[in-house]
């Protein structure tokens, strides 16, 4: 069963086809990475599965349920978390109150429940100590682990995690792919990964979608990816080596 | 959520608010009848401008609704004050709801100017509609208060009363600021689209926070028109919005004591500085300015500031590691 289906998304601006004829699938627990070069499409299509962004033809399924229009809020309460590419916090609520917004999806959490709720969250994505600070406090990766904890909060079954390591130092990156990898085994969770840092796609990612200029170019394993002269040649690089995170 | 805070805050309006009532003169206990009037109303704006970043210049036709309610109500159809602030109110939220509804789709600056057309409508209707409102002339004789049978007779004993209704104001907005709805409000004023993508209806909030402020609003214009028992359109022009919205800014947006110092204080102030005549607006305006460049988290801010721990020195700046493609 397929926790999220995209069919056929197309999306223009103007004279821009910025997403044509897009199919997108996602099995529970699955590790999905979505990669190609800047401008390819792959944020406008995190927004259209998001509800950020109406598409222009095709469908978007959530555990079978067509969401195409359906507002952003009630696809994250269908079970879709998402993080955004430059880390978007509530400034003005501490660590522990960010968390508890997403935790608060559960409508039945009173206020003790909800701060139970978000400091395992918190145990889980190791932000215990800083659990009262400032988030203009925290560091920018920090920041970003925070974003991770707060979609987490809003229980989802599928997150959709937007260049999560960039702006990462290699140790922070480190630390991302092993809370993602433990995240997957203890929750069953679907991930889709856009990412530039291929050490970490090829580590993770059970199947790559390859977009160029609004198009699928490319869909497979990491090592056919790495291997498909179409992706070399558009994004990878002709002498691409796969380096390790 | 423990009770604590909400607690202590009304108790404190209710010890500060009494010990000022039988030490101030009688003028000035007028002046803080107007000055806990406009609190509330500036608590009810916080939670639409300080908390969800609804820019609102209309504030003061929600405190003219709940006070042309009351007058109308008890002047034209001969009800008790006590039966004619609740259906005030209510019609008010009511009001809100259906004018918030396609006006907080605008963002910015147009909601902003769309709330001041508001107020500038709310205006010329009081003004015009004179069957009703009395036109100009407003609506005299509205009945005095009466508690247990007694009319409440002076300044002092209406002090008392609306100190109450302060404190509880400021404690059910300090509940509902330690709350989910609190947060939810906060975090669609600090990302609104980051709000959506953690589960909170935005649409809802944003009305649900403007509604809030025009019943604070609607509570606050009753009491004015059982204090003054006199109403009339001058009283709720667009001029009062920005008054109410300095009050804030100055006392510190997002925060309900901040609210209550900004209202004490600018209502106050002509009064202190009457000596400079007209160039009272100028050291208004002057204040203002400086606050919002010096203290953009008004009076209240000086408070945390003293609290605020050393700076710690700068993190790293962030190793970028190697990527392909960017």
């Amino acid at each position: 069963m397929n926790v999220l289906e995209a069919r056929g998304i197309s999306k223009r601006y103007g004279g821009l086809a910025a997403l044509s004829d897009i199919d997108l699938t996602v099995a529970k627990g699955q590790f999905v990475a979505i990669i190609g070069p800047n401008g390819a499409g792959k944020s406008t299509l995190l927004n259209v599965l998001t509800g950020l962004v109406m598409p222009d033809g095709g469908q978007v399924l959530l555990d079978g349920r067509v969401m195409t229009r359906a507002a952003t809020y009630k696809r994250i309460r269908a079970g879709l978390g998402r993080t955004f590419q430059h880390g978007r916090t509530f400034a003005r609520l501490t660590v522990l109150e960010n968390v508890m917004i997403g935790a608060a999806i559960r409508r039945d959490l009173g206020e003790a429940a909800l701060r139970d709720a978000a400091m395992a969250i918190l145990e889980q994505t190791g932000l215990v100590a800083e659990a009262n600070a400032a988030i203009g406090s925290l560091s920018y990766g920090r920041r970003r682990m925070v974003e991770l904890a707060r979609a987490l909060a809003c229980g989802p079954r599928i997150l959709l995690l937007d260049e999560p390591a960039a702006g990462l130092n290699s140790g922070e990156v480190d630390q991302l792919v092993d809370r993602l990898s433990d995240l997957r085994a203890k929750r069953e969770l679907a991930v889709v990964l856009i990412e530039h840092n291929m050490g970490m796609v090829m580590r993770l990612a059970e199947r790559i979608f390859v977009l160029n200029f609004g198009c699928n170019i490319a869909e497979g394993t990491p090592s056919e990816i790495q291997t498909n002269p179409a992706v070399l040649s558009a994004y990878l690089g002709e002498g691409y080596v796969h380096a390790g995170v | 959520m423990a009770m604590r805070t909400p607690l202590a805050l009304a108790a404190a309006i209710l010890a500060v608010g009494a010990l000022l009532s039988f030490v101030l003169p009688e003028y000035h206990l007028r002046l803080m009848n107007l000055s806990v009037i406009s609190a509330i109303a500036v608590i009810g704006l916080n939670f639409a401008f300080g908390y969800a970043g609804l820019i609102s210049l209309g504030h003061a036709a929600f405190v003219g609704m709940g006070a042309y309610g009351v007058a109308i109500l008890t002047t034209r159809y001969g009800w008790s004050p006590w039966l004619a602030m609740p259906m005030a109110i209510a019609a008010t939220a009511v009001l809100a709801a259906v004018i918030g509804f396609p006006l907080l789709r605008l963002k910015g600056h147009y909601l902003a100017l769309a709330t001041l057309g508001l107020n500038v409508s709310f205006y010329i209707v009081a003004s015009n509609w004179i069957s009703l409102t009395g036109g100009t002339n407003g609506i005299a004789r509205i009945p005095e208060l009466h508690i247990a049978g007694q009319a409440l007779p002076g300044e002092r004993q209406f002090l008392w009363l609306g100190l109450v209704v302060l404190a509880v104001a400021a404690m059910v907005a300090s509940i509902l600021h330690a709350s989910r709805y609190g947060r939810a409000m906060i975090a669609v004023r600090d990302d609104e689209t980051a709000a959506r993508m953690t589960g909170v209806d935005t649409t809802v909030v944003k009305i649900s926070a403007f509604v809030l402020s025009a019943i604070y609003a609607a509570i606050a214009g009753c009491l004015f028109a059982c204090h003054t028992r006199f109403v009339a359109p001058e009283d709720f022009t667009y001029a009062h919005s920005i008054t109410y919205l300095a009050m804030l800014i100055v006392g510190g947006e997002s925060s309900i004591v901040g609210a209550i110092f900004g209202s004490v204080l600018l209502t106050f102030l002509p009064e202190w500085l009457r000596f400079l005549g007209s160039a009272y607006l100028v050291f208004f305006g002057v204040l203002v300015l400086a606050i919002l460049v010096f203290l953009p988290t008004g009076i209240v801010g000086l408070g945390r500031l003293a609290r605020r721990p050393p700076r710690r020195p700068a993190a790293p700046a962030p190793v970028r590691v190697p990527e392909v493609g960017s």
